[in-house]
């Protein structure tokens, strides 16, 4: 009887513990995707970029997929505790909230890309200032080591019309959501505080202590202006600061 | 979650912005590296970043492709800076084009206005709290308020609002440090044209929102067609008035009211809106003893000026109490009581107003022709709204045409125009203005307001009843010993 027991308790926090993976993962996949979608029409817009964009939303879809299925399996089971139901609708709220960004994202990328064709003699990408690669995000977003571009010539057009379907499919797919689940999402509590954002990250690391580095030194040459882009105050040299 | 299924018919779209989409293909023109302007590099210590311009080279190159003046080229410069599509790198709060060597660059298409996609509250929250991670806490005050407001609102969301700014900031230190600045400053420039700080001007302020998508394409069915048809012919049969009379009226107008109306004239002390001090609004409310000067001058221009004024309808009910025609007034405002009021209350209003204004021998009898009389009494038989439009029209008329002159010349408002005040305007400095922002009082309780006007209509009418003799010879008040 204990064993029985023991087994689905260990069985739902299995459950629970995928869940929150497969959010975690669509959440970071969602933000390398505006990355992504922000250089899109600038001068680091590219033939990699659009393939970048076009593997990271794929990835995005798988996501979107499997986690609905978890997250909907795990809201149907009338057996689930109060508790329980109400992290559920909690994830539901992280999860629609996602899909909702990616599916703007998605709008404006198709909007931008076709504005910005790369196939046409002269390219009229706008001189922003970046001209670095995107490919470690999209690598990050993909969650391999290097990226390999394998794609034709003509991706800005094919794309294109993929994007469109693609597009009509999530919007489809969102519709849906909202009618069968039966969510508030303005119910939902959340966990974080104000500030919540400044304890979790962070952490001690080679970044963070090379990007002070290189700070220190543009404080000594900053023109005095206080709210220069890269200057992080000099007297905090410790990750974490007091909070607000 | 937004809710996408909700049918409200609410106003939910922007106006269409027409200039964007013109402005957008000038921009890819100017930032083109052969014909457009010259780009250099901007050399922050060790990190070089390109594609940087000069205002001058900006206001140049604009004054030869459009062939304008440097003052037009200056003003059209000033736009796509507050537009958004260029941003100034070193005051990057001031969003206009200053035309020397201050340094500028073009901003990624991500980040122009659209008008299909205003920025949105949650993209904002993101971007807050990204800010907070890098600043380490130290937001600007206008962008601390934001973020606890849209704590409080967003509560909902916030977990995914900190995930997300926590994986934004994981991958944007994925990029070599030149394109991390430029990121920096471009998403900042974005929010400042589009959550401008205290007391900027905007270029995204549009009036309403509308009803209608001006994106989504009209379908010509056939009974839209009728009925545009059927719109055209009943404008064609109304009669119009000639322009040039229309104009000339037009014009009158405003040279009349240009002192009094607040855009084209700084009101003085301060204008409210704009200072945060609402010295302007208790010089000239209903309660003060001693009015402005500018009012005093606009109830001159017209009777209506001075009823709508509510400390000029103060002015003219004094006025009527020294000539003993109060009547006249009293029952102007019982009327607009009724017709403005609850439809529940009109049969108890109407009995009341019979009874006190109307009826043959009433203690305020109003004094107008028997014709109208006639037809109010008859109406009042079954009261609605607006059976005593004729009656208040003409005593409107008579109050206008006889009243109004006889105050005009009478001491009560000679002697208000001599006292009436100038007020000195107000020279605030920054801070000054900060604590006025944080000063804001709700004001009078408009409860309190109308329960002090109830009582003051009650004295009135208590002493506007005809003395009875009988009561004061009981009470010996006429009595002379």
């Amino acid at each position: 009887m204990d064993g029985v027991l023991l087994s689905k308790l260990k069985n739902q926090i299995k459950k629970d513990s995928e869940c929150k993976t497969m959010l975690d993962a669509l959440n970071k996949v969602t933000a390398c995707y505006r990355h992504l979608v922000i250089a899109l029409g600038s001068t680091s817009d590219s033939q990699n970029l659009r393939e970048e964009l076009k593997k990271t939303r794929k990835k995005a879809q798988e996501l979107a997929v499997a986690n609905r299925n978890k997250l909907t399996e795990l809201l149907k089971d009338k057996t689930t505790s109060k508790d329980d139901r109400a992290e559920y609708e909690r994830l539901w709220v992280l999860f629609t909230s996602s899909m909702e960004l990616l599916e703007v994202d998605m709008k404006r990328s198709l909007e931008i890309g076709q504005e910005f064709p790369l196939k046409v003699p002269t390219r009229h990408l706008i001189q922003t200032g970046m001209t670095g690669s995107t490919t470690t995000v999209a690598a990050r977003a993909m969650s391999v080591q290097n990226m390999k571009y394998d794609a034709d010539s003509n991706i800005d057009t094919a794309d294109l019309k993929e994007l469109q379907a693609e597009i009509t499919q999530v919007g489809q797919m969102m519709e849906e959501m909202e009618m069968k689940v039966q969510v508030a999402p303005w119910a939902v509590e959340a966990k974080q505080e104000a500030g919540a954002e400044l304890k979790s990250t962070l952490s001690v690391g080679n970044s963070s202590v090379g990007v002070i580095s290189i700070c220190e030194e543009d404080a000594r040459s900053c023109p005095g202006d206080e709210n220069c882009c890269v200057c992080i105050p000099n007297g905090t040299d410790s990750p974490y600061s007091p909070l607000l | 979650m937004t809710i996408r299924t909700l049918r409200d018919y609410g106003q939910h779209y922007r106006p269409r912005m027409a200039c964007l989409k013109n402005v957008e293909v000038f921009v890819v023109e100017m930032q083109d590296p052969k014909s457009g302007v010259k780009g250099a590099d901007q050399k922050l210590n060790v990190t070089i970043i390109p594609h940087v311009i000069n205002g001058q080279d900006i206001l140049a190159w604009i004054v030869t492709k459009m062939k304008v003046t440097t003052e037009e080229a200056q003003a059209f410069g000033t736009m796509l800076v507050a537009y958004g599509y260029i941003y100034p790198l070193q005051n990057h709060r001031k969003l206009v084009l200053v035309p020397d060597s201050t340094l500028y660059r073009f901003q990624t298409p991500y980040f122009w206005p659209v008008q299909k996609w205003p920025a949105e509250d949650i993209d904002y929250a993101i971007y807050l709290a990204r800010r907070n991670i890098r600043k380490k806490g130290m937001l600007e005050p206008y962008e601390q308020q934001h973020y606890d407001n849209l704590h409080k609102w967003m509560n909902p969301k916030w977990d995914f609002i900190v995930m997300q700014a926590t994986e934004q900031y994981k991958a944007n230190k994925e990029r070599k440090k030149p394109d991390r600045v430029v990121l920096d400053c471009q998403e900042r420039a974005y929010w400042i044209v589009h959550r401008p700080p205290r007391r900027t001007h905007s270029a995204m302020d549009y009036g309403l929102d509308r009803l209608i998508d001006p994106n989504a394409e009209e379908v010509l069915t056939f009974d839209v067609v009728r009925r545009t048809n059927i719109f055209l012919t009943q404008a064609l049969m109304r009669s119009a008035v000639k322009s040039s009379m229309s104009l000339t009226a037009f014009v009158k107008f405003v040279t009349t009211h240009h002192n009094h109306d607040p855009f084209l004239t700084t009101p003085v002390p301060s204008n409210p809106w704009i200072t945060d001090s609402d010295e302007f609004w208790q010089l000239n409310s209903r309660s003060v003893d001693i009015p402005t000067k500018l009012s005093v001058e606009r109830w001159v221009l017209s009777f209506w000026e001075l009823i709508s004024d509510p400390r000029g309808r103060v002015d003219f009910k004094l006025f009527l109490k020294k000539e003993h025609s109060a009547e006249n007034m009293a029952f102007y405002e019982a009327a607009e009581e009724m017709r403005w009021g609850a439809a529940s209350a009109i049969p108890e209003k109407s009995q009341f107003i019979f009874n006190t204004f109307l009826k043959p021998g009433a203690p305020r009898w109003i004094n107008i022709d028997g014709r109208t009389m006639g037809l109010t009494v008859k109406g009042l038989v079954v009261p609605h709204r607006y059976v005593l439009d004729a009656a208040q029209t003409h005593i409107f008329l008579l109050m206008k045409k006889d009243t109004f002159y006889r105050y005009l010349k009478s001491p009560v408002h000679k002697d208000m125009q001599k006292r009436a005040l100038v007020p000195a305007p107000h020279v605030f400095t920054d801070a000054q203005l900060e604590a006025n922002v944080r000063n804001r009082n709700p004001g009078v309780s408009p409860i309190l307001q109308w329960q002090q006007e109830e009582e003051e209509k009650a004295a009135a009418a208590v002493a506007a009843r005809p003395i009875d003799v009988k009561a004061m010879v009981a009470t010996n008040k006429l009595d002379r010993k």
